[in-house]
């Protein structure tokens, strides 16, 4: 095949599957590309960057610890937000997401993460800012920012690997025991050993329940209908099986899970803490993208 | 106020793709993109084995899963019932495109607007002229919209959509075989509203709640 035909195939049917093929439309479940395929890695990595953000205020809070509340509050609004903006196709139009809290779960989102704001950066500026309704106030933002990805997902209907109930149990899990782990670590680099031994307790329970959510995830969506059952297969199968096993089996869940019972009881020292945030970060970041990438659609005709 | 809906019978459908080709001039699509698609499937085993033909087009929902998740109000529907974007709202996020259980609008992006029909020769005329007689906005999403515009200009002609083609959808004119039904479905008395009582016309997955105002009948 000569050059110039070689290039034409290639541009008329890529290798992708986005050729010209309008009969083959939707009779197979078919993926959803926009939310991770190319541009849409940005709101991968910005759901995530968002939910730890908001979990390391979140569990700041209750340790009344202002540099991890600084420091949640940035990678939330700078990491978060930046990278959002760069998924979106029209930036400077991004202001208008505002306009309809009423349906769009987006929209509540940009409010939440407004308030949050606004909120976060009086609490970080003010002396002594630790007051019981101050941190109800933010801890429930924090709640609903970590949530707000999956939130977003959620409401998805035609996607059943998204609309699943464990969905958002399990974002708000890993939002906080990912927040817990920065913080741990930021206490064992910072302060007297004790501090972050005391907080080994707290990890062994987010740590058992992330992963019961997990598991319950997985459970529920293989038996919820054909379309959530294929994509629980898609994330063990195929170009997911890797991301699985190593990143969500391997990093997120058994590593963790070696290193938490080698600090079992408080025994901690910062290397191991390091090592397992890496660990829960690179594992979380696999879930979510595993998540994100094995979503399908019902298809509209059946091709038995 | 008219709610504008179209049926399509699935028994007429000979598949010739006339519907696919004449949206695509008629809104002078870039390659690999259609607002309308003729799916192909079948059911059953050799050899009771049956085809399935199913003309496939935005079902401009009345409880449109995409009007519900777009942020910026950018989608909408319009008083007759077409769900129209408008593209100095839209911000790109794509919430409208992942919501739709029909995977119905394309992101119009600039390597969208950049592919040739003759890859490699440049634009031809027509594709040029159609970027400037139809011009979409980079980084917003794209879907069929009923052609508003002829229904629009055919209603200020006094003309009656689903009647006189030029008030009618280019879809609908081009199907050699009848097999789509464009008209009224608040009037009663109109045909679509006659041949979906008559032939118990069905909505495409009706299970989302989206109320869909394309009806099949087979």
């Amino acid at each position: 095949m000569n050059n110039k035909i070689h290039h034409l195939v290639q541009t008329m049917f890529p290798s992708d599957g986005s050729g010209l093929k309008p009969y083959e439309w939707m009779i197979n479940p078919t993926r959803q590309l926009q939310w991770i395929d190319k541009q849409g890695i940005f709101l991968w990595l910005a759901f995530f960057f968002s939910e730890i953000g908001a979990g390391l205020y979140f569990v700041s809070l209750f340790y009344e610890f202002k540099a991890g509340l600084v420091l949640g509050w940035l990678i939330t609004l700078v990491l978060g937000g930046l990278i959002h903006v760069l998924y979106l196709g029209n930036p400077l139009r991004a202001w208008r997401m505002i306009m309809k809290p009423n349906t769009s779960e987006l929209s509540r989102g940009i409010w939440i993460i407004g308030v949050f704001a606004a909120l976060g950066f009086f609490q970080i500026i003010t002396g002594n800012s630790f007051n019981i309704i101050f941190n109800t106030i933010m801890g429930i933002l924090c709640l609903l920012i970590i949530s707000h990805g999956f939130a977003t997902m959620n409401v998805i209907r035609a996607l059943p690997a998204w609309s699943s109930t464990m969905v958002l149990p399990l974002s708000v899990i890993s939002g906080v025991w990912i927040g817990h782990q920065l913080l741990q670590f930021m206490f064992a680099v910072s302060k007297p050993a004790e501090m972050a031994a005391g907080m080994e307790v707290w990890a062994e329970v987010f740590f058992f329940a992330y992963v019961l959510c997990i598991v319950l995830y997985i459970w529920g969506t293989y038996h919820s209908n054909e379309i959530g059952k294929e994509s629980i297969i898609m994330q063990g199968t195929g170009e997911l099986q890797r991301i699985s096993l190593i990143g969500v089996a391997g990093l997120g869940v058994a590593l963790p899970l070696i290193l938490t019972l080698i600090m079992w009881g408080g025994d901690t020292n910062a290397f191991w803490i390091f090592l397992r945030l890496a660990s829960v970060i690179a594992g979380d970041l696999a879930v979510r993208y595993v998540i994100m990438k094995s979503a399908v659609y019902k298809p509209l005709l059946t091709r038995q | 106020m008219p709610r504008w809906g179209m049926v399509i019978d699935v028994k007429r459908c000979i598949a010739c793709w006339g519907c696919t080709i004449a949206c695509k001039e008629e809104h002078f699509l870039p390659p690999g993109v259609f607002f309308n698609r003729v799916l192909i499937g079948e059911t059953g085993k050799f050899p009771s084995s049956s085809k399935l033909i199913y003309p496939i087009l935005c079902n401009h929902c009345s409880d449109a899963a995409c009007v519900e998740a777009c942020p910026t109000g950018a989608t909408y529907v319009r008083e007759d019932g077409i769900v129209a974007i408008d593209d100095t709202k839209c911000v790109g996020c794509r919430a409208c495109l992942i919501s739709c259980p029909y995977q119905q609008r394309t992101y119009y992006d600039q390597k969208v607007k950049d592919k040739e029909y003759f890859p490699g020769q440049g634009k031809t005329a027509m594709e040029l002229i159609g970027e400037k007689l139809y011009p979409f906005k980079v980084g917003t999403v794209i879907k069929c919209n009923f052609c508003s515009e002829r229904i629009e200009d055919g209603l200020k002609k006094g003309l009656k959509p689903g009647k006189d083609e030029d008030a009618t959808p280019a879809c609908v004119n081009i199907c050699p075989v009848n097999a789509r039904t464009f008209g009224d479905l608040d009037d009663p008395n109109s045909e679509i509203n006659r041949l979906i009582m008559e032939n118990k016309g069905k909505q495409l997955r009706k299970e989302f709640g989206t109320e869909p105002a394309v009806y099949y009948i087979d």
